[in-house]
């Protein structure tokens, strides 16, 4: 019997039978997620355990056999986070209970393995809310993937990433005893999940945007908050293509409303004139698209307050004539009016969607960099660079955008939300991604930060020689300690074993 | 890798065109659950709690399935249609789908690729033989068609041979389940008060093939469909009523897909029932019972451009007090007996029906009222299962006590 025939029957007891399978239409079936960037890889075993214990003993016996292992939550990612070559690929999605919603107390008490869909339609009925949405894929992406990525989404620009309202962790580590704790208040065994920080050091960071690298997380305990009754959506274009403006706008925007912009996404000029020249019902008349549109999410718990907001916005928006009041229907008829605009999931969800693959099936190679407002036009004017220089590396038919929407997040930084595509197609996939590798390099060098890190952009940054010799020796010390036998999401961060050496991989003359 | 032209190798669905690999692999037909969306969402894939939940189970891991086949990484085989028959091609992953991908074509041309490489299921293979051979895929002589009739006190046009203004085309369930032939009896009854001029085809009634269609035997569909065709053309049919949600969906949309010449209006009673008390003004009795209200797929998602949503509601506000499931309309679960779900996998197809009962006896409702005979006999048997209280019923049979 060969080693996966062993690990096979051993995983089978511990999870039963109906729950594990080798079998190569299943492998087919998980061989991908929102990534054809990448080609299809196949697990050796795929498994959906229903408890912690059972991931534990699982860990257990990948360590005795020394398997790769690779957790997978919802298996929305773009990036190659979350399938394996070979190896145990953990299906978490089993693990999708809601265990309290703690309302007197604002925290509620998950598996990870819930969608951020589901358990916000059980807020909801609450009047409570996570603040952040989750990622744009939120009605099937899970809560365990939102902490791994760092994942910023709708409600980001009030209430921050996921990893800022998480108050902490249960986490199998992945040693040969498939070690089970608990971060934050709960590592104090009398206390319940109710504050992250204080009992300990910090560990919960310890597992955000991890990758998936340090630890299968099983449960979590996250902030609430009580949910504004009162949203309104409200969209201005700039009269001219000037970033400066957009970072003044964006600051004052940041000094003077704040606590009322649950959401303000940017969309570059350039993506509202594709948007228009998708849209299935055109009006007669042609809109001016002058500049980027500013799309503002506010909300506020009394309608008076929110026509402060709305009156304070409207004010810098259009102060000096800057910008005027804009609508989707100038565009598409197909769209509301903002006045007729109502908060839903599908929105924000859908927004995900619509965007990131525009024009499916083709690939898309996008990712999120983080930068700091004041410099959104040097970064712009950099990515645009990039793709000058690079055009001919592009695949024929490919479209690049610096941005597909910019976000704006708390305090003085925003997300570049954008990338390129091309045909979905095995021809094409060596030369995307040595591009796209390429791209993410250039953006890891003009000091963006980017977050939902997998495969790709993990690696690149690493290529990009971003990480100091001591700082990879620390990353390694430190998963050394959790996962001895280096079993746990290999190849993200380009770390193959304990003995490779990381700096190997680092691109020195672009 | 092999190398395959897939368009030579899998003709059924190289018949889809683009859509067959717009699949991104969001997920969201999977797990979509939205308390803002009106109606709300409650998930999405009624097999999900029933099943291992492995993601041949979803509408993705079905589209990353097709994908591997189509570039020769992956093979037809025996364990994969197991898990591709769990499914009753209820279609709300199409309904989650942010591409309005059709799912449900999708897998039944994977269905039907299966079965031409050897790989269907068994089971079906007796129901959709005897669908060609004896006209009904129940196995039984066709002459019982036309046994519900005995309960019926006038006369009723044969389609055959007399000229009416409607067929009503009654369908292998209603006519051949004794439990479930109040559904054709009432129906004949109510049209017989509206004063309708119908006709049917008792025991040469030809199955619309449904079943086939769902289950991917195109053979044995193309085989009744034709049957069905010369038939409607001999006998002048102009319009067609049932009150089979399957045959509803089977002849006005199926039908209309393979036969370009058909030209024959086709109606769900409802439909053409709600029409008549509209025109004509009447007056129906308000029975004074709590019901609610299940949406067959088949009238549903499934049905086309013109969904029937709100016929059956605005009859149900007349006569009744209605009481909303969780989950209806566009977001309703699925009874789960579709797709041939209920004949190969019988305990799949109960588990999901007592879900959606346990949804029915949360309204508090007496009645569970459906427009489909296949639904009414999964969710009976639910009803059995779990020793309910609520009680099955037609709409059809509301109508006729609320009938002066």
């Amino acid at each position: 019997m060969s080693k996966i025939d062993n690990v096979y029957k051993e995983i089978e007891i511990a999870v039963g039978t109906d729950y594990i399978t080798g079998k190569d239409f299943m492998k087919a079936a998980y061989s991908r997620n929102v990534d054809p960037a990448f080609p299809d890889r196949w697990a050796d075993i795929i498994v959906r355990p229903e408890t912690t214990e059972e991931v534990s003993e699982i860990v257990k016996i990948a360590n005795k056999y020394k398997i790769p292992i690779v957790p997978r939550g919802g298996g929305a990612d773009l990036v190659g986070g979350s399938v394996s070559e070979g190896g145990i690929l953990i299906d978490l999605t089993r693990m999708n209970k809601i265990i309290e919603i703690n309302e007197k107390d604002f925290y509620c008490e998950v598996e990870c393995g819930v969608t951020w869909g589901a358990l916000l339609s059980e807020l909801y009925k609450k009047d409570l809310t996570t603040g952040v949405l989750g990622p744009g894929s939120g009605f099937s992406a899970t809560i365990g993937g939102g902490l791994s990525n760092s994942t910023a989404g709708f409600g980001s620009s009030k209430y921050g990433l996921v990893p800022d309202i998480c108050l902490g962790v249960e986490v199998v580590l992945p040693n040969s005893q498939g070690t089970i704790i608990w971060t934050g208040a709960a590592a104090n065994k009398y206390a319940k999940p109710f504050c992250r920080y204080g009992v300990a050091p910090d560990f919960t960071g310890l597992f955000m945007g991890d990758a998936g690298t340090m630890g299968i997380k099983t449960k979590c305990s996250l902030r609430l908050f009580p949910n504004s009754p009162y949203k309104i959506q409200k969209n201005y274009i700039l009269k001219k293509n000037d970033y400066n403006k957009v970072f003044e706008l964006m600051y004052k925007l940041q000094k003077e409303v704040k606590d009322g912009i649950h959401d303000l996404y940017i969309n570059p000029r350039v993506v509202v004139q594709l948007l228009a020249s998708l849209a299935k019902i055109r009006p007669p008349k042609r809109a001016k698209l002058s500049g980027p549109v500013f799309m503002f999410i506010l909300e506020a718990f009394d309608e008076r307050v929110l026509e402060v907001y709305i009156e304070q916005v409207n004010k810098i928006m259009t102060n000096d004539n800057i910008a005027r009041p804009f609508e989707w229907q100038e565009i598409d008829l197909e769209e509301p009016l903002s006045k007729d605009w109502k908060f839903d999931f599908k929105f924000p969800y859908s927004y995900f969607n619509k965007f990131i693959a525009l024009a499916p099936p083709k690939i898309s190679c996008t990712t999120c960099n983080k930068v700091p407002i004041s410099s959104i036009e040097d970064k712009k004017k950099a990515n645009e660079l990039f793709d000058n220089e690079n055009k001919g590396n592009f695949p024929t038919q490919s479209f690049s955008l610096f941005a597909r929407s910019i976000h704006l997040l708390p305090n003085g930084h925003c997300v570049f939300a954008g990338g390129f595509n091309a045909e979905n197609s095995d021809a094409q996939r060596e030369l995307v991604m040595d591009v796209w590798h390429k791209k993410v390099r250039s953006q890891v060098r003009y000091g963006g930060i980017h977050y939902w890190l997998g495969e790709s952009i993990s690696q690149s940054i690493v290529e990009a020689d971003a990480y100091t010799p001591e700082f990879l020796q620390f990353f390694k010390d430190i998963k050394r300690v959790v996962d001895p036998n280096y079993l746990l999401s290999p190849k993200k961060f380009h770390m193959y074993s304990y003995d490779n050496d990381i700096r190997q991989n680092i691109i020195k003359s672009e | 890798m092999t190398e395959i032209n897939p368009n030579e190798k899998y003709k059924h669905l190289s018949k889809i065109g683009p859509m067959l690999l717009q699949c991104i692999s969001c997920g969201d037909c999977r797990e979509a659950t939205d308390y803002t969306s009106d109606p709300q969402k409650w998930g999405v894939c009624v097999v999900r709690d029933h099943t291992s939940g492995f993601e041949p189970f979803f509408g993705r891991g079905k589209m990353q399935i097709i994908r591997s086949l189509w570039q020769g990484k992956l093979e037809l085989s025996k364990d994969m249609a197991e898990v591709i028959y769990q499914c009753p091609t209820c279609n709300a992953c199409s309904e989650a789908c942010a591409y309005d991908i059709d799912n449900a074509v999708i897998y039944e041309a994977l269905r039907a690729e299966l079965i031409d490489a050897g790989c269907g299921l068994e089971t079906y293979i007796p129901m959709n033989q005897a669908m060609v051979d004896l006209l009904n895929p129940y196995q039984r002589n066709n002459n019982e068609k036309k046994n519900w009739m005995e309960e019926i006190d006038f006369k009723i046009k044969n389609a055959y041979s007399e000229k009416a203004d409607v067929l009503y085309f009654v369908g292998c369930t209603a006519a051949l389940t004794p439990e479930i032939q109040p559904v054709a009896i009432t129906t004949a009854k109510v049209l017989h008060k509206l004063g309708v001029d119908f006709s049917v085809f008792g025991e040469q009634e030809v199955c619309c093939g449904s079943v086939a269609k769902r289950t991917g035997d195109i053979k044995a569909f193309n085989s009744v469909a034709a049957k069905n065709y010369d038939l409607f053309k001999k006998s002048g049919v102009n319009t067609i009523i049932t009150s089979c949600a399957g045959c509803y969906r089977t002849l006005k949309v199926d039908y209309a897909d393979i036969f370009e010449d058909l030209e024959i209006r086709v109606l769900h009673t409802i439909e053409f029932i709600k029409f008549y008390l509209d025109e004509k003004n009447l007056i129906l009795k308000n029975l004074g019972i709590n019901v609610t209200y299940h949406d067959p797929c088949h009238t549903g998602r499934n049905s086309g451009l013109s969904p029937l949503y709100e016929e059956p509601r605005e009859i149900l506000s007349k006569i009744s007090n209605l009481n909303e499931m969780k989950t209806i309309k566009e977001n309703a679960n699925c009874c789960g007996a579709g797709g041939g779900v209920k004949k190969g996998f019988p305990d799949l197809a109960l588990e999901i029906a007592k879900s959606r009962v346990l949804e029915a006896e949360e309204t508090g409702a007496d009645y569970l009222v459906s427009i489909c005979p296949f639904c009414y006999r999964n969710l009976l048997d639910a009803i059995n299962a779990l020793n309910s209280d609520i009680k099955m019923i037609d709409l059809m049979e509301l109508i006729d006590q609320a009938l002066p």
